[in-house]
């Protein structure tokens, strides 16, 4: 069953405004050595998309750059591959977000161009892993206008979700509520949908021509509300984490340290790509103290970390002490510095002897190439 | 017609068995075999022709070829897959009047003639797939047209009890080379050629012809080419190297050049950003050090996962050490799990292996008596059952 993929990078960007300002959500690092994209790109790969476009607006230099000529995902490829669709500069510059449908509009000749009967839509801030050929075929069996992913809200929790849904016993959507708290037993949308190519395009032109912009808001609820557009939901089980504020962020990092959420996210049989960096492995010093940690290559690891997710080529020196951290790629750990509750960007440099502490609901940040 | 030529393109030999490594190279060619955590030996020899701006690289196969083809692939993780050149994957062929293997160095390059003439080279450098070392080739090819040379041979520094087991040259006070012996019982010199020559393609062309018609040869380049041309007085010089290098080619020399990666001075300069080391890259996570884990000088690639106490040890892609195992002074080849309770000391374990729960492997020096201790090894994908306990020194 041929399918195309489409990946939104900017969704929740505002939310991360700290490590947003100079590269979109679909670059932000994520577990040590991934970028947020490298999830949705994955899976697209591993379920046989071989025809990708990416979505975005501004900031996308890092994403370029991480993307590359796309040989890690295998996406190098004369029929298909990966584009990345920025917007038509005349029109979008400056512009206040505007809605997935006036994104979409950059992606109207990546979708003519293409030939698959189906496009699989994901944002790139839900991580997860996930095998879109039984969606699509779900997609297919329901004959319903759209198929939307969603996992089950087990207990109750007063979280916010993006699209809280309640179907029937034929998982057909019976009502559709927008930023709302889900009740257990209702479905929370995870941004992953799938449409029939034609039928998308037909709606974004459509759509945009008049003026309307958001998805969700004015096509999907506003045409299932009037009766015109009936939804199927595919339920998902697996673990799905959302990235969509700094404390979901920093939870999430931390989420793969459970080791069932960790095998669920890094199977074998569909590797998560990302980047090829060419580092060398970690070297863990004679006094280091390393414990429940997740740590990628090229790092010089020398003093103490704890309950943390340290990127490429970090060094933590002598006598330094990193707890409940995030610390990205390539940054300097000083000697006797301890940290607790921090996100370091990339490229900082924390001088010896400093102490930051932040709260794990509201940690300290510091900003890509700093000196503290 | 004005063709497209390279100046200089590589030769690489990697079709030797390296039957001293014993079990690690049963079913896989010696350049193949893992090193330092997530190479193979024989990135080092394609990363240091890259960096050196070499761009051209025949790899010469013929044992077990399967793993080192695979691993090659079209060259793209060392950037070797190029329009005009790049890495190509030379095992023997089949031709209208005969048909044979390498029958040695000299017979593999001889065999490979047509291929080197696509390119027309200038200087061709030949290289072995079995050394730990990084060198810019450059700066010998430099030295190389500079003396005038037809042959050059890199020659490092060593004790004089290594230099009864290599080839050792003897030189003039220009470098030129005026004597070269295979394995000497009485040194002349300490100057042991690494395995690293530059030749002039039309000398070199001209010497392996003449080799091949002599029924006599063994058509090997340290027995019959490098000789011949020592014979005839062709120019020959010594290209000094100094830094590390190291022969792997046996059991031993590979545990020890993996433990150099542990020296936190790095002599092997493996963190040098402008010559990085590349290998191919399997999308694995990044390590999990869980809370129940000890870590102590050690080199741990990405996609592991350690619970158990790990010290003194390289640790190669996608190893788990179970909660209670303890590893040290090891070198755990790719994908090996080491279960609850068991000890692996002193040893090496191949790729791919299952260590089942309270298994003992090696021992530690201080708990030997002198001529009962070495290294244990372990060999590829092998499953030791529970309870085993395989003693130092010995081979599975």
């Amino acid at each position: 069953m041929k399918m195309c993929g489409i990946i939104f990078s900017e969704m929740y960007s505002d939310e991360l405004n700290s490590f947003t300002h100079d590269r979109n959500m679909a670059a932000i690092p994520f577990g040590g050595r991934y970028r947020l994209v490298d999830f949705a790109l994955s899976n697209m790969v591993n379920s046989g998309i071989t025809s990708v476009g990416v979505l975005a607006k501004q900031h996308y230099h890092s994403l370029m750059t991480h993307l590359g000529n796309t040989q890690e995902w295998d996406l190098n490829r004369k029929n298909g591959g990966l584009q990345i669709l920025p917007p038509y500069a005349s029109e979008s510059l400056n512009q206040a977000n505007r809605g997935k449908l006036d994104e979409l509009r950059n992606a109207l000749d990546f979708l003519r161009e293409d030939t698959s009967p189906y496009v699989v839509m994901a944002d790139a801030h839900v991580i997860c892993n996930m095998d879109f050929r039984p969606v699509v075929q779900a997609h297919v069996n329901s004959g319903c206008d759209i198929t939307l992913v969603a996992t089950q809200s087990k207990m109750s929790n007063s979280n916010t979700y993006k699209s809280v849904i309640q179907v029937d016993g034929d998982m057909r959507v019976t009502s559709y509520a927008l930023d709302h708290v889900p009740q257990p037993g209702d479905y929370c949308g995870m941004s992953i949908m799938v449409m029939d190519r034609q039928v998308l395009i037909d709606t974004v032109s459509e759509f945009t021509a008049r003026g309307v912009y958001f998805l969700e808001r004015d096509f999907i609820q506003a045409r299932f509300n009037a009766g015109e557009l009936s939804i199927n939901i595919y339920p998902f089980t697996d673990p799905v984490l959302r990235v969509n504020d700094i404390e979901s962020y920093f939870s999430s990092n931390m989420a793969l340290l459970d080791e069932g959420i960790s095998n669920a996210l890094f199977r074998p049989d569909r590797p998560i790509y990302t980047r090829v960096n060419d580092e060398v492995p970690s070297h863990y010093g004679m006094d280091c103290n390393i414990s429940g940690c997740i740590i990628a290559d090229g790092c010089i690891l020398e003093g103490n970390a704890e309950h943390s997710v340290i990127g490429r080529g970090v060094r933590i020196a002598k006598g330094a002490t990193v707890k409940n951290c995030i610390i990205m790629q390539g940054s300097v750990i000083g000697e006797g510095a301890s940290l607790e509750n921090v996100i370091v960007d990339k490229w900082a440099t924390i001088t010896g002897g400093s102490q930051l502490k932040g709260l794990e609901t509201a940690p300290v940040i510091i900003r890509k190439g700093v000196t503290v | 017609m004005i063709e497209r030529k390279k100046e200089c393109i590589s030769m690489l030999l990697a079709g030797g068995q390296g039957s001293r490594l014993y079990v690690l190279t049963e079913n896989t060619a010696k350049p193949a075999v893992p090193f330092g955590g997530k190479y193979r030996i024989i990135d080092f020899s394609l990363s240091n022709c890259v960096n050196s701006g070499i761009d051209t690289v025949g790899i010469l196969t013929q044992y077990q070829p399967l793993e080192l083809n695979d691993y090659i692939g079209n060259g793209q993780p060392w950037d070797l897959n190029r329009n005009f050149g790049g890495a190509h994957v030379l095992p023997p062929y089949t031709k209208t009047t005969s048909n044979q293997w390498y029958k040695g160095t000299a017979n593999a390059i001889y065999q490979n003639i047509p291929f080197i003439e696509r390119y027309q080279p200038e200087y061709v450098l030949i290289l072995s797939g079995d050394h730990i070392y990084k060198m810019d080739y450059n700066k010998m090819l430099q030295f190389h047209k500079e003396k005038g040379s037809e042959c050059t041979i890199a020659v490092i520094n060593v004790s004089m009890e290594d230099a009864t087991r290599m080839g050792i040259m003897s030189t003039d006070e220009n470098q030129a080379i005026v004597d070269f012996e295979e394995k000497p019982a009485h040194p002349k010199s300490t100057q042991a050629s690494m395995g690293v020559y530059i030749f002039t393609w039309a000398a070199l062309k001209k010497y392996l012809i003449a080799d091949e018609a002599d029924p006599n040869s063994e058509n090997d380049f340290g027995k019959n080419v490098i000789p011949a041309f020592l014979r005839d007085g062709r120019p020959m010089y010594a290209y000094p190297f100094e830094g590390y290098w190291k022969d792997v080619g046996t059991l031993g020399s590979l545990w020890d050049a993996n433990m150099d990666l542990l020296d936190p001075k790095d002599p092997l300069d493996m963190r040098n950003p402008h010559s990085k080391i590349y290998a191919r890259n399997y999308a694995s996570p990044s390590t999990m050090i869980a809370p129940t884990s000890k870590v102590s000088n050690s080199f741990i690639t990405e996609g592991c996962r350690i619970k158990g106490t790990v010290e003194n040890s390289v640790i190669y892609t996608g190893c788990e050490v179970e909660e209670g195992a303890v590893v040290s002074g090891t070198v755990l080849m790719p994908n090996t799990i080491v279960r609850k309770g068991s000890t692996v000391s002193y040893a090496i374990v191949g790729e791919q292996c299952v260590i089942e729960e309270n298994v003992t492997i090696g021992a530690r020096p201080e708990d030997c008596l002198g001529e009962d201790w070495g290294i244990s090894v372990v060999g590829h994908k092998k499953t030791i059952p529970s309870g085993t306990v395989i003693k130092p020194k010995e081979i599975v």
